[in-house]
């Protein structure tokens, strides 16, 4: 293969883990914009995600509906959450911080409990590998790469542009005066854990439609996301978005000149590096609502 | 010498925190006497080298309110210094103690001069980040780390001539330790320092106008929780004998922060009774690993909601809430931990 071919070839590898990492971050943004709760769970929702989706396949069906019952299950995975419990940390968001520590622990426990720790994985939906020029393009990756980018640009237009946006932009710059102006935040915050999640949901999909995945999978996605949201400033999703894009092709290049090894340790040296020069991110983001710290 | 400072009430007062959790280590140096099997005594070694960190990161989140997730890296970081120091210099335990203290101590230096310049969440996210590092660097370090594999460490541990690599003699030996750490984190506690360090915890930029120098007195923290930690890695790498990266990635700090919590941070008593119950809580209601994990994620979601303040705590306020209910509200530093510890921990 020619360089220019490896060139091409990598950005589209890149391209698609950064499109899971994206989906993850832009949860993980969300969530902390309008509450402040650094969900470290994030990344077993999408593990489950995947789990969901392989339980699916494995029971005959295809890889459409199996991903929209991910998506469902862990929408509604999140709003029982949220309901259960992370509305008693609203007050505390550090508390909710580690309320998500002991979720991972329990996540990955339950489902290492009913369906074994080994890799699960599932035919991949997508054969057919294009030959353009000396690149071989793999469409799952492109499909992968395609419903994030439909995806992300549908929550944007539903944030900008859509009246639901509005209040929700209103209630992350300032929930008390938002909720004085009638709007209902807490249900706000219900909506914004059941849409992250949901997005979770969908990345877990697309993820084991690449890779096969393990109970335990969730927990250095989860890092990758969380390095993408700080990246591109917590509550910033254009900025999340971007990250994502820089990550995942630094990471894509990393594997494919043979330095592999390290592949993990870039998300969080750029992530201790943007925090110390630019701790709201490259992008600049939000510091959460009122910290009360 | 500390508390003399104080007038005398609150000098006897502090003692009474300190003088039960020093019984139960010593009805617990006793157990021996009962010839508990080897299973048991592993355990409880692990569960008092683990002890021993936490008393430091008791100083650091009990105190000082900063909640580290890689205070097990800091544990790595003495584990390694120990095994490195005895492979390459044929070092012993003895000098390896002050040798990993200082290195943990410097590690904690170095990543906490940096990280403390963000605030709160975003310092854990930055802890987090710098133990999973960690794991990779010696992932990656070739054969000086032993790479994925990690190190063996051989040789005996000695004292005065004897050795203590039997099981008995080291659990002897890891009691002492626990002992010793609970006395200096509650020399810490009792001290200027540690009020310094609460009144950061409570208020810092209150602090800063006092006059604190705010930022070096949480790094300072940071460096006392790595110079605990730095000691128990170098007890667990001598009663392993041998270390591993994944050892001291984010998931084991992840425990560690939740043994604190569900025995209670701001407590004498709290690490001994987190780690205690946290190792031995499996064997008492027999679960599997898995089983356990699960549980112990419930029980760390349960004592945040209900029981903020950790489970010793917990229970003395309901305790006292039952004895004495219409009495004024003490503050919660003194909780008479005196009437419920025994029996808690024992648990």
């Amino acid at each position: 293969m020619r360089a220019v071919d490896i060139f091409i070839q990598q950005i589209l590898n890149g391209l698609s883990i950064a499109s899971v990492i994206t989906l993850i971050a832009v949860g993980v943004t969300l969530i902390f914009g309008l509450t402040g709760i650094i969900n470290f769970a994030h990344g077993e929702f999408l593990m489950i995600g995947g789990i969901v989706t392989w339980l699916a396949v494995s029971a005959g069906l295809g890889f459409p509906l199996a991903a929209v019952l991910a998506i469902l299950a862990v929408g509604l995975m999140g709003y029982i959450l949220e309901r259960g419990i992370f509305r008693f940390t609203l007050e505390r968001p550090t508390n909710g911080f580690i309320v998500s520590l002991g979720l991972i622990v329990v996540l990955q426990h339950v489902v290492v409990l009913f369906w074994n720790p080994n890799q699960k994985s599932i035919p991949r939906p997508l054969t057919t590998v294009w030959e353009v020029g000396g690149v071989r393009i793999a469409s799952v990756r492109v499909m992968v790469i395609l419903i994030t980018v439909a995806v992300v640009a549908l929550s944007f237009r539903m944030i900008t542009a859509s009246r639901y946006g509005r209040a929700l932009r209103a209630s992350v710059e300032d929930r008390d005066t938002a909720a004085l102006m009638g709007i209902p935040v807490r249900r706000y915050i219900t909506g914004v854990f059941v849409l992250g999640s949901a997005l979770a949901g969908l990345g877990g999909a697309l993820l084991i439609a690449l890779f096969p995945i393990t109970p335990f999978t969730g927990g250095t996605m989860v890092m990758k996301g969380f390095a993408v949201a700080l990246i591109g400033g917590l509550g910033n999703i254009y900025g999340a978005v971007a990250a994502g894009l820089i990550l995942g092709i630094v990471e894509g290049f990393s594997a494919g000149y043979g330095f592999s090894q390290w592949t993990d340790a870039y998300s969080f040296v750029l992530m201790i590096l943007v925090l110390l020069f630019r701790p709201h991110g490259l992008f600049g983001g939000t510091s959460g609502p009122r910290m009360a710290s | 010498m500390i508390a003399s400072r104080q007038p005398n009430g609150s000098a006897i007062s502090a003692l009474r925190s300190l003088l039960p959790v020093l019984v139960v280590l010593a009805l617990i140096a006793l157990v021996p006497l009962l010839s508990p099997s080897n299973r048991f005594l592993s355990l409880a070694i692990s569960a008092g080298i683990n002890v021993i960190a936490l008393y430091g990161l008791s100083v650091l989140f009990g105190q000082t309110g900063i909640l580290s997730m890689g205070h097990a890296a800091l544990v790595g970081v003495g584990a390694y210094t120990a095994a490195i120091l005895a492979r390459d210099l044929c070092t012993g335990f003895w000098l390896a103690l002050p040798a990993a203290a200082l290195a943990s101590a410097l590690f904690a230096m170095i990543v906490g001069i940096p990280s403390l310049r963000v605030g709160g969440h975003h310092f854990v996210i930055m802890t987090f980040a710098f133990g999973q590092l960690l794991a990779i660097v010696l992932t990656n370090g070739g054969d000086y780390t032993g790479a994925a594999t990690g190190l063996d460490l051989v040789g005996p541990v000695t004292l005065f001539g004897a050795d203590m690599s039997d099981l008995t003699r080291y659990y002897l030996m890891v009691v002492a330790f626990v002992a010793a750490a609970a006395v200096a984190s509650w020399a810490i506690i009792n001290s200027p320092y540690g009020r310094t360090l609460r009144a950061i915890r409570e208020n810092e930029r209150l602090a800063a106008s006092l006059g604190i120098n705010v930022g070096r007195h949480k790094i300072g923290a940071f460096v006392v929780s790595g110079i605990f930690a730095g000691i128990s890695g170098v007890l667990l790498a001598h009663f392993l004998g041998h270390i591993s990266p994944t050892q001291f990635a984010s998931f084991p700090s992840i425990y560690l922060a939740l043994m604190v919590m569900i025995g209670g941070a701001r407590l004498i008593a709290g690490p001994l009774a987190g780690g205690i119950l946290v190792a031995f809580l499996p064997e008492v209601l027999n679960l599997d690993p898995v089983q356990s994990r699960i549980v112990y994620g419930v029980c760390l979601i349960a004592v945040i909601l209900l029981l903020p303040e950790g489970l010793i705590a917990g229970v003395g306020q309901v305790f006292r809430r039952l004895l004495a209910s219409g009495q004024p509200k003490q503050e919660r530093e003194e909780l008479d931990t005196a009437s419920t510890t025994p029996s808690e921990v024992r648990r």
